[in-house]
């Protein structure tokens, strides 16, 4: 009895802890809320909280005159597109390593493997210089096209698809199914968990790139991604902050959202879906 | 018999056209967009570049002397070096103390883990643009709260550090994850022998614990190493052209500036190939400290 209420205690001084470091912790998106809620004049005072959470003048601000809504369009096409290829190349590639026999079968895997030994930052000048002689800079493809590749996906493919008894694919032979059907009709629909978790990861890793799209875009500011977007907002001369902070929390609600979602799901399966980017 | 030949024969070509158009996809990507232009960037840093990207000639090492040469770069690789060498082991420090704290379930468990991982879904602009604004001299909150007067970002003193503070930020999410989950797969039965035999909890911590979850803890090294060493978009999107950002400037922020600011695409090449050189030094280094000192199980 006396050691339980020794366990109590301890437990419930632990969770005050660690429930304290985590509001300091997310304290940066608290603050990003409150901000985005403040007038102009508000912002002045350095307080937390806004007068009131009823104040959308800066939402509307950043859409309209921010050309946010524009730039969440781009965005989504971007990652909804790039995120489908990356997938269907990777799902491709995997049944291939996981069925067949080739020649030069382990050459062609470490060679796909080894793209990700080289960090995609150290390719931003070579890469712009290929896309824009593809004449692609300021086009949706042009921003997507680097991220088609995603050696880490491959990966997990081919593990899920190699998990997968061969009677099955003998089975569905037998009923006259071919690669594509046998694929589509049995391969991917039992493998959805991994395609979800792919997805997800894939979505929201282009739904924040920087970089690559600031600088492919650079001359069309109608081609922004959101990403690129909010940080065009302010600058040195004129702050401004309010209206960052308004667009920063319409760029989050997309990656929360899937965020929360995969949490879910990873507490069901696992987080062996969790380390591939 | 000989029917039976040409069937197999033509069966197996069969196999290598469906292969060849299976991985023709990934294979034509990954060598347009990482593999050629990683060997061109090889080949752009040993030549004289125009400024529409264009070979003109081979300049030997002119552009390596060239960029050695210059303040700016010795700044930048000490800028460089110093975030990988704060970031990682800070890093390592609050995710471990954060796993060990949340290790045990209980009832309020799953709140402070969403909250100790919900900045994994914060972007990097997203993140830059929160922080320029809670560390603005001005009308920032983090100087009104703590009744400082730091120029943070605007100040040439203060910003490397500022600059550390967020990227330890957008990394401690999904690490403490990492770490919580390798600390929830250790046996019940070790810990519970721990307590058996009276071993004090710090002890626990020192000699089980840690070492059973070395091998996260070197993933989790040698990922930061990296994306330490390839800091850039904070110093792009907070510092850009303001008067403290020369004390921020690192070797990727520096090569974004030389390739689309000036169209060098000689310095950007070199700047390019010496952070991959360090960054793979660095990580081949972690990998023979590894087998000294992981224990796998």
């Amino acid at each position: 009895m006396k050691r339980k209420t020794r366990t109590l205690i301890q437990d419930s001084v632990a969770s005050t802890v660690a429930i304290f470091l985590g509001v300091i912790l997310v304290f940066p998106l608290i603050y990003c809320v409150c901000g985005a809620f403040k007038t102009p004049h508000e912002f002045l005072t350095p307080t937390l909280l806004p007068g009131s959470f009823s104040y959308l003048g800066n939402f509307e601000e950043a859409l309209e005159k921010g050309n946010l809504l524009r730039y969440t369009a781009n965005s989504f096409i971007i990652a909804l597109v790039g995120t489908t290829v990356r997938l269907i190349f990777s799902i491709l590639a995997a049944y291939a390593f996981a069925y067949y026999d080739f020649r030069f079968k382990n050459l062609c895997f470490f060679l796909i493997l080894g793209t990700m030994m080289i960090p995609a930052d150290v390719l931003l000048a070579t890469n712009y210089l290929t896309v824009s002689k593809l004449r692609l800079l300021n086009s949706y493809l042009g921003v997507m096209i680097v991220s088609f590749v995603s050696a880490a996906q491959m990966f997990m493919l081919r593990q899920r698809f190699k998990s997968v008894p061969k009677d099955m694919r003998e089975a569905a032979q037998i009923d006259g199914y071919g690669d594509i059907s046998y694929m589509i009709n049995v391969l991917l629909p039992i493998s959805k968990p991994v395609l979800t978790t792919l997805f997800v990861q894939s979505f929201i890793t282009l739904w924040n790139a920087y970089l690559w799209p600031l600088i492919v875009t650079a001359s069309s500011p109608h081609m922004r991604t959101i990403m690129v977007g909010i940080t065009k907002l302010n600058s040195w001369e004129d702050e401004n902050y309010q209206l960052v902070l308004a667009g920063v929390c319409i760029s989050l609600i997309p990656s929360l959202v899937l965020f929360i979602l995969m949490r879910r799901n990873m507490k069901k399966g696992g987080i062996d879906g969790a380390l591939v980017g | 018999m000989k029917t039976g030949t040409t069937l197999q024969h033509r069966r197996r070509a069969k196999t290598r056209k469906k292969v060849f158009l299976l991985l023709l996809p990934i294979m034509l990507f990954g060598i347009v967009f990482v593999y050629y232009p990683f060997i061109r960037t090889i080949v752009n840093s040993f030549s004289l570049v125009n400024a529409k990207g264009i070979i003109k000639g081979f300049a030997g090492l002119d552009n390596w002397a060239y960029t050695f040469g210059r303040k700016d770069f010795v700044l930048a690789l000490k800028h460089t070096l110093t975030i990988a060498a704060v970031n990682v082991p800070i890093t390592i420090i609050i995710t471990i103390s954060l796993a060990l704290l949340a290790n045990k379930k209980r009832k309020m468990s799953p709140l402070y883990e969403f909250l100790f991982t919900l900045p994994m879904a914060v972007s990097m602009s997203a993140a830059c643009m929160i922080f320029k604004s809670m560390f603005s001299p001005s009308v920032g909150f983090i100087n009104y709260f703590f009744g400082l007067n730091l120029g943070w970002y605007e100040s040439k003193d203060t910003a490397l550090a500022a600059i550390l503070i967020l990227t330890i930020w957008m990394g401690i999410g999904f690490n403490f994850l990492l770490m919580l989950s390798a600390l929830r797969a250790i046996p019940e039965q070790i810990i519970e022998a721990t307590k058996v035999d009276g071993i004090s909890p710090l002890r626990r911590i020192f000699r089980v614990q840690l070492p059973l979850i070395s091998p996260t803890i070197f993933f989790v090294l040698c990922t930061n190493l990296v994306l330490a060493m390839m800091t850039s978009a904070p110093v792009i999107i907070i510092m850009g052209v303001s008067s403290a950002s020369s004390a921020t400037n690192t070797l990727m922020s520096m090569m974004y500036q030389s390739g689309f600011s000036s169209s060098d695409y000689g310095l950007a090449a070199v700047l390019s190939i010496t952070t991959f050189i360090l960054t793979l030094g660095f990580t081949i280094m972690s990998f023979v400290f590894e087998k000294r000192k992981v224990h796998y199980q």
